[in-house]
């Protein structure tokens, strides 16, 4: 980039519509993928609170949505949340954390406000492929968020939206377009286009745009997670694409491509061709489902591998092994996907074949996480906010991580299959996980935008209760799960509380280990008349409380996330300013820019001269030697002008 | 590909291209001759193993034909190669780990170790 | 701001952005085309014999398509070649020659897209078959609109609720006079709410039904209040019914006589209709509107062109639902010629495999090739040739010069065609070779559709190179000679997809 051409962009401003809404400038479509996708992360946890109501407290009317006289259709006759309603919340719930609130934060907030500043580019490689990328996941969100408007309301039948029942959802619609079930499918279309679009323009970016010196090996892990996660978007998405339009064709045109031959509906038989598979439906659905949950993983553990270097003083450990842990999970990540649906009947030569990758899949996990972890080892960590965050998030994936061995072997899972333990598992790893990751970029990345930090005062009120409440969420949940407690039912239990599972209690470890825990006995319950002594079997009792306590968490979570917000807004206008364009003097190219960064990002053309993480360098005058500065014991031009060819051979793949 | 390409270079690619066009409209002949034709549809009438595997192979070798000389992959940069090996493999999944799942051998043996009695 | 390497290749990489965003663009595409794919296999391998409908490639109903099958391949194949060209004509800059191969590029693909449409719409309209409850099949076409029933209604009940109901588009002709009346719940000393209107367009009705349906709203909320309220404080309360549901009848049209409302409801939106000796046909639609009135015609009218026992056990064929049609209608000797050629055809497989046994799969598609080759034949029964499964092509449109007055002469073979009757009650499901029709229906519309959209896609950009690129050529050749490269690197994959969908959707 010359620099006359660079003044004569900036001379004239362009007008506001063009700088803030149909902007091409990678921080600002950045910035609208992050303002956007943190209003749909409120919106899904509206939508889990009241869900939480309905388990924690069956028998009564919701507080404040029982007086809306519009919302009455969705309610019972007293005011309590109906099953359908439980469902549709919950479908959404899951569709909207996951594909609008978490992706679009991870992957299109970050990945595009700091991939580009990070390998010292002017922007994306197609600046107007961004914008239409963004405006097409626009489109996605708000056909999701209307849907829940429409007289049949939004979809109802999951997440994973599995055929046949999203296909004869709601079919009694008069116009089958302008239903929920229906919407989501052509939704799914928009965000997973948009997706496909920005999965080009990332890896084309990091590929082609790398700045002088910038040699794969000097990138920065976030970089590298970003590429890995632009593929897994890349080549996972499509295969889901296909199964949206034929799970469209079922419902729009009629065919049977999920229908089986002689499906009966309620009852009577469902009038369509037959032959159809819903099995293959869910190998499309998870074909994408599982690379999906590492693009939501990986954007979370490369900001956190950011952090950790830069408040320890210290390299990044095994930079090199987790690059290539990053890529190895990145291609196991594809042949795993068959471990949802164990329980599907598929035969047990494919179930060992996919418990074996799982198994495999879990070695670079736990790489990358030792390494952050072992990164720590020895520094003098300053904890400031970010820090706390990155930190929490170890333990937290761990736990998650972990929790999915049991659920890798297809024995344990046919027990623990669609119970609260896979709830448990999972949100380990994207709640307190992911969640608490994108919290530390948030804190982090912060005064590079707005040159002003964030409150550290409210950002410790924001993190303790959150770490609290998290757990208190989710640990019962594998308890709950154990003890057989099935993953949708709207009552929590409360209908199934008498069929739950004895085996729990009875004789299984985790039961006692449990019962001692809370120390309470049949003979207890029976004094305080919960249960008669016949009942007394029936020990899944004592776990429907777990409800209470969870619900409580979730509510309590809710309240604060509000120093979080406050903290957003006030910090922008009237936070401390920063020091100057490197507050946390950290060594990664996003520090060399002005505050904040201009359109086109670097002043002068920037050069990466050594490696990413150059902390605490023996004989160095600070302790920390950014990738930017010149070297001067190398006074020519650094190592390479551009990294070279023979480098880039024995070092990309994928 | 290279940004200059010299004359005798460039008539050398449109006589590939010509050739390349010519061998693809015989092979699309072929093609519809084992669809429709008797005496080359193979086995018993209809569509059979025999038919699948030829047809299959035919239109294999004129996507190998596009692909290498249209496409230029016959001589393309190394990171392009890379990631479409990636692709192809887990192409290859896609297509086959999902019919593992309606021929598992082992569920296979048990079914028929209990209906041989 | 300028990006980098928009034109020149970068020298670590050799490639400049838009070359490494195509190739990741159609790495992308290959798992699309390969999620279809794979259904495809998926879906074509998982069909388990006698249950589901069979892949119907062995049809000569079928096999007509395969010429424009086999055209289209060439004219993508020959738009390849064009494409290509242009872009060597750029790298020699000549615009002039580039103009013209890419103006044949956009030739073919227009070609394209008209032969694709002649197929869908040749399958669409005249092609349908009807599938028997006994699993027989029938292949032929729907003469006279017959798919659809008609009735008369006098009165429509309409639920309040949810969406505006599905009945709107199914009058014959225009949106008729009516009128609508909703009374709301009767209480102590008050009148009930009556909420009317007359009308005789759809947004008259739309009218009524959200107003009316606000009014249901509301009541119901009122009384559930009153119910949550009467909990809170301890005491019970008996919820007064709300009703739901309103009427609309037909009104006095210009003429000054109301007539009924003639439905021909869609197939999919209809659950069921029933007779009734003393008082109305009652027809039920999927979202719970209920019409009083009277069944005017039900009977499909259809003309036959082969018959597929394929799904029928073969101890069962000798009773199939089909012969008792005919037999009811005359055509009882179909049967007996059917059973004969099977007879022979099977013996004729026996010869050809000796002692092996004959797979099941080649023995019911032989069924089918048999039984229609000499269905084509006319009614009369004198064979031409000794029934060449493999010389007799079926006839695109047989009937389509004779369309009227088929009523009068049903029953009667035309060119070599039987019309009959079928009662509804003994259909399982029917309809035009749409994608509804089957699952090779379903994967070929999808796939080819999905593909045209590719075709018209890649036309367009292409086209945009060839109107737009002057000012491009003129600052800066190699950017446009790039862009058709690239746009070039897309149409071969278009072309690529279709290598493989001819065979695997035409042939094998
Ligand atoms: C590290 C090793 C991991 C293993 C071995 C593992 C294993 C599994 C297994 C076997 C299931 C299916 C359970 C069932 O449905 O019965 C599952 C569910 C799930 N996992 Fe993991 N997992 C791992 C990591 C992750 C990560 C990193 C994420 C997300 C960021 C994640 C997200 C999910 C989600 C969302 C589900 C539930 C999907 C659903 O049914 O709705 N998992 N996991
Ligand atoms: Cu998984």
């Amino acid at each position: 980039m010359s620099a006359d051409a660079h003044d004569d962009h900036d001379h004239h401003d362009p007008p506001f519509w063009r700088k803030y809404i149909f902007s091409t400038d990678h921080k600002v479509i950045g910035l609208q993928y992050g303002f956007m996708a943190l209003a749909f992360l409120a919106f899904g946890f509206f939508l889990m609170m009241v869900m939480r109501w309905s388990i924690a407290f069956p028998d009564r009317p919701v507080p404040m949505l029982a007086d809306l006289p519009w919302f009455q259709a969705w309610l019972d006759d007293e005011g309590k949340v109906t099953g359908e309603l439980y469902n549709m919340f919950g479908a959404m719930h899951g569709t909207i954390m996951v594909f609008l609130g978490v992706v679009p934060l991870a992957f299109g907030a970050f990945g595009n406000y700091v991939t580009p500043l990070q390998i010292g580019a002017p922007d994306m490689a197609f600046p107007r492929l961004n914008m239409a990328s963004f405006w097409s996941f626009f489109i996605g969100g708000v056909l999701m968020f209307v849907s829940f408007f429409l007289p049949s309301g939004a979809a109802k039948v999951g997440w994973t939206n599995y055929s046949p029942l999203a296909t004869t959802t709601d079919l009694h619609f008069g116009d089958l377009f302008w239903t929920g079930q229906t919407q989501w499918l052509v939704g799914m279309v928009f965000l997973i286009t948009s997706s496909l679009l920005g999965a080009v323009n990332f890896i084309t970016t990091i590929i082609n745009l790398r700045c002088r010196g910038m040699t794969w090996m000097r990138m920065p892990f976030f970089v590298w997670a970003m590429l890995v996660t632009g593929f897994l978007l890349l080549l996972a998405f499509p295969p889901l694409e296909v199964a949206a339009i034929m799970q469209l064709m079922d419902r729009l045109v009629g065919t049977s491509f999920f229908v089986p031959t002689g499906l009966n509906v309620n009852g009577t038989p469902f009038i369509a061709a037959g032959g159809g598979s819903p099995l293959l439906y869910q190998h499309l659905f998870w074909f994408l489902g599982h690379p999906e949950v590492y693009v939501l993983i990986l954007p979370a553990i490369a900001i956190v591998a950011e952090i950790i270097p830069c408040n320890t003083r210290k390299p990044l450990w095994g930079y090199r092994t987790m690059v290539y842990a990053v890529m190895v999970l990145g291609f196991l990540s594809f042949i795993v996907w068959a471990h949802h649906m164990y329980m599907t009947g598929m035969g047990p030569a494919v179930s060992t074949f996919f418990q074996t990758t799982t198994v495999l899949i879990s070695v670079p996990s736990v790489i990358l996480i030792t390494s952050l972890l072992i990164s720590m080892w020895g520094g003098s960590i300053r904890f400031n906010v970010p820090m706390l965050f990155a930190t929490a998030f170890i333990p937290m994936f761990g736990f998650g991580g972990l929790t999915g061995l049991p659920l890798a072997f297809n024995l344990p899972d046919l027990h623990l299959h669609d119970t609260y333990y896979v709830i448990g598992h999972f949100h380990y790893v994207v709640a307190p996980g992911t969640i608490f990751g994108l919290f530390a970029g948030i804190y982090h990345w912060f005064p590079k935008h707005t040159g002003r930090m964030m409150s550290s005062k409210l950002g410790h009120w924001h993190f303790w209760p959150s770490l609290l409440f998290m757990n208190g969420i989710f640990l019962p949940m594998f308890f709950q799960g154990m003890a057989g407690f099935h993953r949708r039912a709207f009552d929590g239990g409360k209908a199934y509380e008498q069929i739950a599972s004895q085996i729990f209690m009875e004789d299984g470890v985790f039961a006692r280990a449990f019962q001692s825990l809370v120390g309470r006995t049949d003979e207890v319950l029976i004094a305080m008349g919960r249960v008669t002594a016949e009942g007394a079997a029936d020990h899944a009792i004592y776990l429907i409380d777990l409800n209470i306590v969870t619900s409580f968490s979730a509510w309590a979570l809710a309240i604060f996330q509000a120093p979080f917000i406050i903290n957003l807004f006030w910090s922008a206008y009237f936070g401390k300013k920063v020091k100057d364009d490197n507050p946390w003097d950290a060594t990664t190219m996003e520090w060399a820019t002005p505050t904040p960064p201009p359109h086109g990002n670097f002043t002068e053309e920037p050069v990466a001269y050594r490696d990413p993480y150059e902390y605490s360098v023996p004989d160095a005058d600070e302790d920390f030697t950014p990738q930017f500065e010149p070297d001067p014991s190398e006074e020519a031009a650094p190592a390479s002008p551009e990294p070279v060819e023979s480098e880039i051979d024995s070092e990309s793949t994928t | 590909m290279a940004d200059s390409l010299s004359p005798e270079e460039l008539a050398k690619h449109k006589k590939s291209y010509t050739a390349v066009g010519i061998a693809l409209l015989v092979f699309t002949c072929i093609t519809l001759a084992l669809g429709i034709w008797p005496p080359l549809d193979l086995g018993v009438p209809g569509a059979t193993w025999e038919d699948v595997v030829i047809g299959l192979t035919v239109a294999g070798v004129k996507a190998s034909l596009v692909a290498l000389i249209f496409m230029h992959l016959n001589h393309e940069k190394s990171l392009i190669y890379k990631f479409l090996l990636f692709t192809f493999f887990f192409f290859l999944g896609l297509m086959f780990l999902t019919l593992f799942a309606l021929w598992d051998p082992i569920r296979e043996a048990i079914d028929s170790y209990y209906t041989r009695g | 701001m300028e990006i980098p390497y928009e034109v020149t290749a970068r020298r670590d990489t050799g490639l400049y952005n838009a070359k490494i965003g195509i190739w990741l663009f159609l790495a992308s595409e290959v798992m699309l085309f390969g999620g279809l794919f794979s259904a495809y296999v998926f879906l074509r391998v998982g069909v388990i014999d006698g249950v589901d409908t069979p892949w119907p490639l062995g049809l000569d109903v079928h096999k007509q398509f395969v010429w424009i099958g086999f055209v289209n391949t060439i004219v993508l194949i020959a738009s390849s070649v064009f494409v290509v060209f242009a872009w060597v004509s750029l790298k020699e800059r000549n615009y002039q020659r580039f103009q013209i191969w890419m103006v044949a590029v956009v030739l073919c693909a227009a070609a394209f897209m008209v032969n694709k449409f002649i197929e869908y719409k040749n399958k669409l309209t005249e092609h349908h078959g009807i599938k028997l409850v006994d699993n027989s099949v029938m292949e032929g076409k729907i003469v006279h609109d017959t798919e659809k029933i008609k009735f008369a209604a006098d009165s429509l009940n309409v639920p309040l609720q949810g969406g505006l109901p599905a009945f709107l588009g199914d009058f014959e002709g225009d949106f008729p006079a009516f009128k609508a009346v909703y009374v709301g719940k009767e209480e102590e000393g008050k009148e009930p709410v009556k909420i009317e209107k007359s009308g005789s367009s759809a947004g008259d009705f739309a009218d009524w039904f959200y107003e009316a349906r606000r009014q249901v709203a509301e009541d119901l909320a009122e009384e559930r209040k009153k119910l949550r309220d009467a909990k809170k404080e301890g005491k019970t309360y008996q919820m007064k019914p709300v009703p739901t549901k309103g009427t609309v009848t037909p009104a006095a049209g210009e003429g000054g006589e109301s007539e009924p409302f003639v439905l021909r409801p869609d197939n999919r939106k209809m659950v069921n209709y029933s007779r009734s000796e003393d008082g109305p046909d009652k027809l039920n639609y999927i979202d719970a509107v209920t019409v009083d009135g009277k069944v005017l015609a039900d009977k499909i009218e259809y003309e036959l062109h082969e018959i597929n026992l394929q799904q029928v056990p073969i101890t069962k064929q000798d009773s199939a639902k089909l012969w008792e049609i005919f037999e009811s209608q005359g055509h009882g000797y179909v049967k007996d010629e059917f059973m004969e050629h099977q007879a022979e055809r099977i013996q004729e497989l026996r010869t050809k495999f000796k002692d092996k046994p004959i797979p099941a799969k080649v023995m019911q598609s032989a069924f089918v090739n048999l039984i229609e080759a000499h269905l084509h034949e006319p009614k009369t029964g004198e064979k031409k040739g000794g029934g060449d499964v493999h010389g007799e092509k079926a006839k695109v449109n047989p009937a389509a010069d004779d369309g009227h007055d088929k009523k009068d002469d049903h029953g009667d073979g035309h060119h070599g065609h039987y019309t009959v009757l079928i009662d509804r009650g003994d259909v399982k499901f029917f309809g035009n070779h749409g994608p509804r029709y089957g699952n090779y229906y379903a994967i070929y519309f999808t796939m080819t559709a999905l593909h045209g959209l590719h075709v018209v896609g890649g036309a367009l950009v292409l086209a945009y190179f060839l109107i737009f690129g002057k000012k491009l050529y003129l600052k800066n050749p190699e950017h446009l000679a790039n862009r058709v490269e690239v746009g070039g690197l897309f149409w071969h994959f278009v072309d690529l997809v279709w290598i493989f969908l001819f065979p695997i959707m035409y042939l094998l």
